[in-house]
């Protein structure tokens, strides 16, 4: 195997030079070997992937996308495929998760590009699909036609190993060409997916770009902002906000920020099954290393049921401990080891002074924490499995922990609300939460989920309304 | 001792001290009041005699075991927090194997020798953006430690010749910002090194520099005096963009000098070290060669200043080349960030202080900051320009530590820009 993985899938007939040597980056990202990329090169890029889409993948029927979709996913999924032996190579050094979880990344990923799934979101998000091949008629008179922008820029900023993957492949199931930047954790899917997706169907070939640089290249991402009909954005707050004032004012944009998730545990989950409730608790955590934006970072736990939240904050240490074995944690930051000590010091402190405070943790060995917090508020974690559990009377005053984060808001978990389900999602809707979902389906949302709020196609796509009479 | 014409030495000296119950029998608080007034006597001297001279190895060793078991009996949540970790403080032979205290800590209680309702003062971090965190609060038994440890530093780092010179301070003043240790230690220098000659220009209230800056600069520019400029990164960040290409540029006389403190460790797109310095240069005629970066935080009484004005060989070579130095009574570990276990020479870590100054509280602090040893003192490294952040999650840095390296009360404490 190289020693580099190339951090490019370029459309076909492309070429640019192999930056020799590093470009006098200061952090040079490890294990990628990179193209010596100018601002021209963008323009010259967009300008092929718009020719690349007007000639082959505006007219592919969605079907013919979506088998081709299909047919790498199962080459991913096969063992002895190439393909899926390079991702399995690639993925843990380069996003910085141990092999094991890169594994399980992989083929949580992949699923979602099969055939069932595709379809499943097609219909969820046009209910017939072919609208995005011609004009179809409306139950109402009149007709109408819905086609991505012609070149979607993607820009991820991070490590979550899929981001940029998912992305791709929605842009190309509206029919839009691809010029994706992933974030320097996630170069390998997308590029493999671009060379699995380009050798299944050549109209897909010219349309799809994928191509690393670092964020410090504002040149390069700024042109790309230029060249663009719509700017797909994955980022924190100053990434969004850069790249919204960078924006021309005709170019379309789609960010999705950075969040906080958080799990909520009522007393229905704190019974016999409380143990499996601290697994599922532990393992939405342990995903993408706590990275993800559904990941939870605080779990806000009821009083008054057969566990109490302090113990269930034990069996979640135990829990942690326990995947820290068969879910190794990837090579941790310096920066989060720092913090991450700053926390339990503290933390430690706290539980000295009789605060009711009690804190697990893995030591020098794994980073993951348990702050167990009576009175404490939300905040964001450090990351790398660091959660704290709050004790509350009822689920109901957990909402209002949470509110002064609305901004952050997406993913909540939910345990064992019983019979005031209905109530408290209502209460979570009306906040801004956009997902609530069971504590062991936080990190894999569905294909068709309303991502942020929105249809993750519809985001995408422009509808031409043709009304009758013409 | 207190009749030794300290200035400020405050409430508790004050006959406070509690009577001592029958007579050959100490009682604890006492014996504690005892110790410190000795233990404070000897660092008094110790700082008397400057940042020059050299403290052995030995010595040092030997002062700070003394301090770290004093305070292990003094401030109890400390001496929980070391026995924990199943640390016997009588049995510690070398001060790099106390229990360093993380600086979070000061966010959970009051850590002071004696009654925390008679500190001479409270300092506190800078708030946070999201506002949503505690903030951290340095109580601060005995001021005399501050003003003995910070005066002969700042002389020697800020005004190696000897002579002192206006200082204008980017800073609210200490009447405005009580419990800011930054403005506290520039209200010191000004009367102490400065002979009263400059002033205070930012108005916390309005969040901008005052009107009478420009007119301060001017009137250097005019008498041809040199003066020292002193601010956070934020605040010079916020004169650039008001200065800079306008009329309000000024060139100061040579020998001019800046003191700049913080804020170019967090976040990627905030301006890189040599844009603000080249900025500077621009906005105040002061090349980079004469500005020096200090290195506070608020949970500790000595400072860290890069020894740039000290010596002219030391002037030349390239930011990144710069080091900050320790005064004698301070001195540095750096840990791997793990295990915190201390690494050889030259390799990065996670710093951690022990601060004899810091006799009223804790000494021996963990802070969060990454740097690597180098000869005569210690390099700081933020996270690396144009580093991505590590995910889609939101993470607590975003919020919490926008500040870069100082977390002392300060303008702009909170936030990058």
């Amino acid at each position: 195997m190289a020693s580099l993985f190339s951090s490019w899938q370029l459309p076909r007939g492309f070429s640019a030079p192999i930056l020799e040597g590093e470009e006098g980056a200061p952090s040079p990202p490890p294990f990628l070997r990179r193209l010596a990329l100018e601002p021209r090169h963008i323009r010259e890029l967009a300008a092929a992937l718009r020719r690349g889409r007007e000639e082959g993948l505006v007219g592919l029927p969605v079907f013919r996308i979506v088998e081709a979709a299909d047919r790498v996913a199962a080459r991913f999924l096969d063992p002895g495929d190439p393909l899926a032996q390079e991702a399995l190579a690639w993925l843990g050094p380069t996003a910085g998760v141990s092999s094991p979880m890169a594994r399980i990344i992989l083929e949580g990923m992949v699923r979602d590009w099969t055939r069932p799934r595709l379809e499943r979101l097609l219909e969820e998000e046009f209910g017939d699909p072919t609208v995005l091949d011609a004009f179809q008629s409306t139950a109402r008179g009149g007709r109408r036609r819905a086609l991505g922008l012609p070149v979607t820029f993607h820009l991820g900023a991070g490590s979550v190993p899929g981001v940029g993957a998912t992305s791709l492949l929605r842009a190309l199931l509206v029919k839009s060409a691809v010029l994706l930047k992933p974030g320097r954790g996630d170069v390998v899917l997308p590029v493999l997916l671009a060379r699995g997706l380009a050798a299944a169907e050549p109209a897909l070939a010219s349309a799809v770009a994928v191509i690393y640089w670092p964020g410090s290249r504002t040149d390069l991402t700024g042109e790309a902002l230029r060249v663009s009909d719509l700017v797909v954005a994955y980022g924190d707050d100053e990434t969004v906000g850069w790249v919204r004032s960078h924006l021309p004012p005709h170019v379309q944009l789609r960010a999705y920020r950075h969040r906080l998730g958080v799990g909520m545990v009522g007393r229905a989950a704190l019974g016999g099954t409380a143990w499996a409730t601290a697994r599922d608790a532990a393992r939405a955590v342990v995903l993408f290393d706590q990275r993800g934006c559904t990941s939870p970072h605080v779990f806000v736990v009821e009083e008054g049921g057969g566990v109490s939240p302090r113990d269930w904050a034990a069996l979640l240490g135990e829990a942690l401990r326990e995947m820290e074995e068969t879910l190794p944690s990837g090579p941790l930051e310096p920066e989060t080891w720092a913090t991450v000590h700053q926390l339990r010091g503290a933390a430690e402190l706290e539980e000295e002074m009789g605060n009711g405070v009690v804190v697990r943790h893995g030591g020098a060995e794994a980073p993951w924490t348990v702050v167990f917090h009576p009175g404490g508020e939300l905040l964001p974690s450090c990351l790398g499995r660091v959660v704290r559990v709050v004790p509350v009377p009822d689920l109901h005053q957990g909402v209002a922990l949470l509110s002064g984060w609305e901004k952050y808001l997406q993913t909540v978990g939910v345990a064992g609300a019983g019979e005031g389900a209905e109530a408290l999602a209502e209460a979570l809707a009306r906040l801004g939460v956009c997902r609530i979902t069971s504590l062991g389906n936080m990190p894999w949302p569905p294909p068709w989920w309303h991502h942020d709020g929105v249809g993750p196609l519809q985001a995408l796509v422009r509808w031409t309304d043709w009304e009758p009479g013409v | 001792m207190e009749g030794r014409g300290l200035r400020g030495t405050g409430t508790v000296e004050k006959g406070k001290r509690p009577a001592a119950g029958a007579e050959g029998v100490r009682s604890p608080t006492v014996e504690v009041e005892e110790t410190f007034t000795a233990l404070r006597g000897r660092l008094l001297e110790l700082m008397r005699r400057g940042v020059e001279s050299p403290l052995s190895d030995r010595a040092f060793g030997d002062l700070a075991l003394e301090v770290f078991r004093f305070q292990c009996r003094a401030v109890p949540a400390y001496g929980r927090f070391v026995a924990r970790r199943g640390v016997d403080p009588e049995a510690v032979q070398r001060w790099e194997d106390i229990p360093f205290l993380p600086t979070r800590a000061f966010k959970v209680a009051p850590l002071m020798v004696g009654d925390p309702r008679h500190a001479e003062a409270v300092f506190r971090t800078s708030g946070t953006t999201s506002g949503l965190e505690r903030r951290g609060e340095h109580y601060v038994r005995d001021l005399s430690l501050y003003r003995h440890s910070l005066l002969p530093n700042f002389q020697a780092h800020m005004f190696p010749e000897g002579e002192g010179m206006p200082v204008h301070s980017l800073l609210p003043s200490p009447l405005e910002a009580p419990d800011s240790s930054l403005s506290y230690m520039m209200g010191e220098v000004l009367r102490e090194l400065a002979g009263g000659q400059g002033g205070f220009y930012w108005d916390p209230r309005r969040g901008k520099v005052r009107e009478g800056f420009l007119e301060a600069l001017r009137g250097a520019e005019a008498a041809g005096r040199p003066v020292l400029v002193v601010g956070t990164a934020f605040a010079f960040v916020w004169w650039l963009e008001e200065a800079l290409g306008s009329d309000k540029v000024v060139s100061l006389p040579p020998g001019s000098r800046i003191l700049e403190t913080g804020g170019y460790k967090g976040r990627s797109r905030a301006l890189s070290r040599e844009e603000l310095y080249r900025g500077l240069e621009a906005a105040f005629g002061v090349p980079p060669c004469r500005v020096v970066n200090e290195y506070g935080m608020t949970e500790m009484l000595s400072q860290f200043y890069e020894p740039v004005l000290r010596t002219a060989e030391e002037r030349e070579g390239p930011l990144s080349a710069r080091y900050h130095r320790p005064p004698p009574w301070v001195r540095t570990l750096v840990l791997e960030p793990s295990t915190l276990k201390p690494l050889p020479a030259g390799e990065v870590g996670v710093l951690a202080h022990m601060d004899l100054a810091n006799l009223g509280s804790v000494s021996g602090l963990l802070t969060e900051d990454l740097g690597r040893a180098v000869s005569g003192g210690f390099q700081l490294l933020g996270r690396s320009p144009g580093a991505e952040p590590r995910g889609c999650s939101l993470a607590m840095e975003a919020f919490l530590e926008a500040g870069g390296h100082r977390r002392r009360s300060s303008p702009g404490g909170g936030s990058a820009r």
